[in-house]
């Protein structure tokens, strides 16, 4: 009994152990999911948003050069901040263009990347393209518990 | 008797004064315009609400600096902050090409970041770190007992990868707990976004929830009964109690995994945290780390300003594909006849 006791207090001291190198500063490391050595651009139409924690999702539909489709999965930061800009789910239309930069997970067999930048054709960035800066406080965004948002 | 009825009579009389004088020290007519601490019925200051610790003063000190910024040094790093919002908001060039490749794969859109945009102010001056024990704002070196330590996880460390199992990656991205210190304790904010907290208060508890991951500590006041040394808790065992208008909150088993500043807490760690209500808008937040690992205590103060907006669930495993990615994306490479990278 006392040498299971032992075990565990030793494996979890191990555990303690393993869990020292976090990263301080977010809640993954980028270079942990995603492929530094796999650039990647995509345009196409939003299909689906997961508006979600730990990270928002987009999903676009690209069309291939052989004019096959595919659906591939953005990743975005936290939605709570866009919410409580006033930025809701509803207010980023289906069928909305987006020109996604990024990298690859390091999967590639995954349609899935990291949204570095994303836009709307003409540049202008994705989440900014109803109003305002987007800059906390700029005066354009409406607080999250108002009825409505800033689209 | 006549005596004790006596007694009864003078308390009562005090009783009612003290509550008299007191609500008169709270009355807008008595003192106009002046902030008075508000309190709960049990007479204490009342913690409750939303607040927010995010600021633009890092957690350490520059070693060139010293421990209050001037106000010219607060004008550059809060327009810094700003110019980093605006810069983030410009259109990209339409006609841009995929990312190059440097060995970064980057962010997100700066949109999604909370960085904060104020720095500091404690006692009315503007800080330039957040620890300020020891005096120069830095967290101390580890003592013989923290290095030898780290010496027995190096050697545990090197018989493994970082990516062959979950249990084997950070909690925040097991969606277990805040990433860092968001939850503590000590409560540090990150410097990412979602530094915000709930506190609610009643005679005998206090409990603080962590908006990221959605991380609650109950605080029970009172005498402490601790757990057993093995019980530990991710955020440990919290007793406070009541120093004057300061609550104050000692914890201990707190759980090794819960690491702060990238080092995992001794079993011994004790950490004191104490919450005075210092204005309208305002909980001084101050902690020190009493932990043999280290050579010295450390500790800091953090102003929790007032925050006038809804904290929302974190449902954190909910979308939580992150966590799969890396694991499949070691796999892959193992597949692939390379070893993952071991960062």
């Amino acid at each position: 009994m006392r040498s299971r006791s032992v075990l565990c207090t030793a494996a979890v001291g191990a555990l303690a152990l393993v869990m020292y190198a976090v990263p301080a500063v977010a809640h993954h490391a980028f270079g942990a999911e995603f492929d530094a050595d796999a650039p990647i651009q995509l345009t196409g139409e939003i299909v689906k948003l997961e508006w979600v924690n730990p990270h928002s999702w987009i999903h676009i539909e690209i069309t291939n050069d052989d004019g096959s489709k595919e659906v591939w999965m953005v990743e975005g930061g936290t939605p709570n901040v866009l919410v409580r800009r006033g930025l809701r789910r509803e207010c980023l239309p289906i069928g909305t263009t987006l020109v996604v930069d990024g990298f690859q997970t390091k999967d590639l067999t995954l349609k899935r990347a990291n949204g570095r930048d994303v836009t709307f054709p003409d540049g202008r960035k994705f989440f900014l393209g109803s109003s305002g800066t987007g800059a906390p406080d700029d005066g354009a965004e409406q607080r999250g518990r108002g009825t409505e948002g800033r689209c | 008797m006549r005596y004790s009825t006596s007694l009864l009579a003078l308390c009562v009389a005090i009783t009612s004064l003290a509550t008299v004088s007191q609500a008169a020290a709270q009355g807008p007519a008595a003192d106009a315009g002046r902030w008075v601490v508000p309190r709960t019925a049990e007479g204490h200051p009342d913690l409750q609400g939303n607040w927010t610790n995010v600021t633009v003063t890092p957690f350490q000190r520059a070693e060139d600096k010293g421990p209050v910024l001037t106000w010219d040094e607060v004008a550059v790093l809060e327009g810094r902050a700003a110019a980093r919002v605006e810069r983030g908001a410009r259109a990209s060039d339409p006609d841009r090409a995929a990312p190059a490749v440097t060995g970064n794969t980057g962010g997100y859109n700066n949109v999604y970041i909370d960085r904060g945009k104020i720095v500091a102010i404690v006692d009315g001056q503007p800080r330039s770190s957040l620890l300020t024990t020891p005096p120069d704002g830095r967290i101390p070196a580890m003592s013989p007992m923290g290095e030898k330590r780290m010496e027995e996880y190096r050697a545990f460390r090197a018989q493994f990868g970082r990516y062959d199992n979950p249990e084997t990656r950070p909690l925040g991205e097991r969606c277990m707990m805040s990433f860092g210190s968001s939850a503590g304790p000590p409560m540090i904010p990150n410097n990412f976004y979602n530094n915000n907290y709930t506190i609610v208060q009643t005679a005998d508890y206090v409990m603080i929830q962590t908006e990221m991951v959605h991380d609650t500590r109950i605080i029970r006041l009172g005498e402490p009964g601790r757990l057993p040394e093995h019980m530990r808790p991710w955020m440990g065992d919290s007793w406070g109690h009541w120093e004057g208008d300061v609550l104050v909150v000692e914890t201990t088993n707190i759980n090794p995994m819960q690491t702060f500043s990238r080092f995992p807490p001794s079993k011994d760690r004790k950490v004191t945290e104490r919450f005075s209500r210092v204005d309208e808008e305002t909980i001084l937040y101050e902690f020190t780390i009493e932990d043999p690992a280290y050579s010295e205590l450390w500790g800091g103060q953090i102003p929790f300003k007032a925050f006038d907006d809804l904290l929302y669930e974190y449902s954190c495993h909910e979308g939580n594909y992150a966590l799969d990615n890396i694991l499949r994306g070691a796999r892959y490479q193992e597949r692939q006849g390379n070893q993952p990278e071991q960062r």
